[in-house]
């Protein structure tokens, strides 16, 4: 019992990086109509602004002031968010705003383009070695019903809910919110209503960099921040939109919850070797019986 | 149509003039005029085309996204390596099981593909590859594991042991019969049948095209075209490492058709020069900017975008808006039978 209980914590831990990476596509895709291929190297490219920021700067005038790690940790990562957004208007501003006219596949051939840049910039700017981040709560755990958990888990656990919570009530309950929903269901009518389209592609933009970012911050400490930092993250979020559906924005962190607790599942009592494996193969077979996802509509084409 | 062929419309002429002129490449090397990276990367470049003639018949002829590719020609690489090095039979059955057992999944996914649409079917091809790719690292007494996979230059018919210049021109005369073989293809009843399903569905099915078996037909023949560029790889590289084998290479090969032009098939081996080439080729060897680390990936990048953004329909069009203007007709627009409709069909929307 308790083992399982153990499992699910870290599935939720896991499920809530999962649920900000397919937030930031899901939001791209709902507003701008393209499947961002290059989410993941923009958070990692955010998740390198705080590691440098942190190992190169801060962390050095804090330990020369003789404070703790932990505000310079802090900083770090609000510079890191401000740099995201930055990058976000920048992407939008530049690249993004000049697509409309672009047809079909052409979007998404763009966010590759993208992706390359990032690739490309990455070492310019940060060096070739790869770095460490540490957590932002160092030690300590507790136990509930015989499962251990670290504070630091708890804390991605309450932020992976609580950041999708609240996005959600934006969403629902401001201004802002129905001009994204508007826009997301009819660009062209939601502009000549005089919904701003411009500014809810900015903030789209922007929330996903920032989305990709804390997913980048929360996975780097269990490994190193390298340029593949979030490839797996990547592909698992965009497994996630088909399985919850592309049509709502609930759906997609249904569906990356659910991918967690199973992959974790599955790699405990079936086999750690071909979890991975077994899930995705699951996760082809229910979307040829349900090939809109969980809570997809399915939208009729007329001739 | 009895028009008498002019020397320029023959295509299957155009093609071997191609194919001759790739194959002088390593004569220039061996004369010391381009340097011997050259005959690595320009294969390198082929093997990608060939991936990209597969990809094209399927994203740019029958409209349907795939972005498998990349497990497909791990699994072709794969197999190749296996059945040539370990089980020890001849270059000949490597390559035939390296296309027909990923023809089975690609037959599979092209019946799967008959429930879904646009980016569910994208990216449950992914989850595909990403299977493929997984199976990769754990399947360690065949692939090898982490540490990759080890595989010969190709020997012939059991007698003609190539290098690595003689591989070079046995890819060449591959793409060239590949590049013939599609042509073929997409302007015979094929063809039509894949643009009509491209068009609408429903009107295709409507004029008696059958979805299901264009759609198996379109899926195999990616699939097929890929696993042979892999197992095509494996022979040329000759080593093959699980992690190769991730989303960006499908996606380069999709940017490339995309760039090149779509339902075109100059344009894929243009593409492929321009993303695949062009970053070891020119950017690297221009002084002073060349040196900085990563900065041919930033250059591609913008490369990318600024071509995606401002020629919609590929960098092959411009060679025949040039071509047009230096013949000064429009007439030749009949000479174009691939690119005659690129216009109206890149105004279509997909989703």
């Amino acid at each position: 019992m308790s083992t399982l209980l153990q499992l699910l914590l870290r599935s939720l831990e896991t499920g809530a990086i999962y649920a900000l990476a397919t937030l930031g596509i899901i939001i791209v895709f709902r507003t701008n109509l393209m499947i961002n291929f290059a989410q993941g190297v923009m958070g990692m490219f955010g998740t390198y602004i705080v590691t440098f920021m942190f190992q190169k700067v801060l962390f050095v005038k804090s330990t020369e002031a003789g404070l703790a790690q932990q505000p310079a940790l802090l900083l770090s990562i609000l510079v890191g968010v401000i740099g995201a957004i930055a990058i976000g208007f920048i992407v939008d501003i530049v690249v993004i705003r000049r697509t409309k006219k672009v047809a079909g596949i052409g979007k998404e051939i763009i966010t590759l383009g993208m992706m390359m840049i990032f690739l490309g910039v990455t070492p310019m700017v940060f060096g070739v070695d790869p770095m460490r981040l540490p957590k932002v709560i160092e030690s300590g755990e507790f136990t509930i019903g015989g499962a251990n958990l670290s504070y630091n888990s708890l804390l991605n656990i309450l932020i992976g809910i609580g950041l999708t919570v609240a996005l959600f009530l934006i969403l629902q309950k401001t201004k802002l919110g129905l001009a994204i929903r508007t826009t997301a269901s009819n660009e062209r009518t939601a502009r000549l209503m005089g919904v701003p389209t411009k500014w809810v592609t900015l903030f789209a933009w922007a929330l996903a960099l920032v989305l990709g970012t804390l997913a980048g911050v929360m996975i780097a400490p269990s490994t190193s921040v390298t340029l593949n930092l979030m490839d797996s993250v990547q592909v698992n979020a965009f497994i996630a939109c088909v399985l919850g559906g592309f049509q709502t924005f609930y759906g997609p962190v249904i569906g990356a919850y659910i991918i967690a607790i199973a992959s974790n599942l599955l790699a405990y009592y079936v086999s750690s070797v071909w979890g991975t494996q077994i899930l995705y193969v699951m996760v082809i077979i229910f979307i040829v019986f349900k090939p809109v996802g969980l809570v997809g509509k399915k939208i009729t084409k007329k001739v | 149509m009895e028009r008498k062929k002019s020397f320029s419309m023959n295509y299957y002429l155009r093609y071997l003039i191609f194919g001759c002129v790739m194959a002088l490449l390593p004569l220039l090397t061996n004369a010391g005029i381009l340097k011997t990276s050259w005959i690595g990367i320009i294969g390198g470049t082929i093997i990608y085309t060939i991936a990209g003639l597969g990809l094209n018949l399927l994203l740019g002829w029958s409209g349907l996204i795939s972005l498998g590719t990349a497990g497909f020609m791990g699994l072709g690489a794969y197999i190749s390596a296996y059945v040539t090095g370990d089980l020890g039979l001849p270059f000949e059955v490597g390559i035939l099981l390296a296309v027909l057992i990923p023809l089975v999944f690609g037959i599979l996914i092209g019946l799967a593909s008959l429930r879904m649409e646009g980016l569910y079917l994208g990216i449950v091809t992914l989850c595909v590859s990403e299977v493929l790719r997984k199976t990769f690292d754990e399947l360690e007494p065949v692939t090898g594991g982490f540490s990759g996979k080890q595989a010969n230059f190709p020997t012939l018919l059991g007698i003609f042991k190539l290098n690595q210049q003689s591989t070079y021109i046995f890819l060449v005369v591959i793409m060239v019969l590949l590049m013939m073989l599609t042509y073929n293809l997409a302007n015979g009843q094929l063809g039509r049948a894949l643009n009509a399903m491209r068009g609408s569905q429903v009107a295709a099915q409507a004029m008696g095209v059958s979805l299901l078996k264009y759609r198996l037909i379109a899926f195999s023949l990616a699939t097929a075209f890929a696993s042979l560029s892999g197992a095509l790889y494996v022979h040329f590289i000759r080593f093959v490492y699980p992690s190769t084998w991730t989303l960006p290479v499908s996606l380069v090969i999709m940017a490339l058709i995309v760039i090149g032009g779509l339902r075109s098939v100059f344009g894929t081996f243009i593409g492929a020069l321009i993303v695949y080439a062009m970053p070891d080729l020119v950017l690297k060897n221009i002084p002073v900017i060349g040196d900085i680390n990563g900065l041919s990936y930033v250059l591609s990048g913008v490369l990318i975008i600024i071509v995606v953004l401002f020629y919609p329909g590929g960098v092959i069009n411009l060679f025949y808006k040039l071509h047009s203007v230096i013949t000064g007709g429009g007439k030749k627009k009949a000479a174009l039978p691939q690119t005659g409709e690129e216009q109206e069909s890149m105004e279509e929307t997909h989703e």
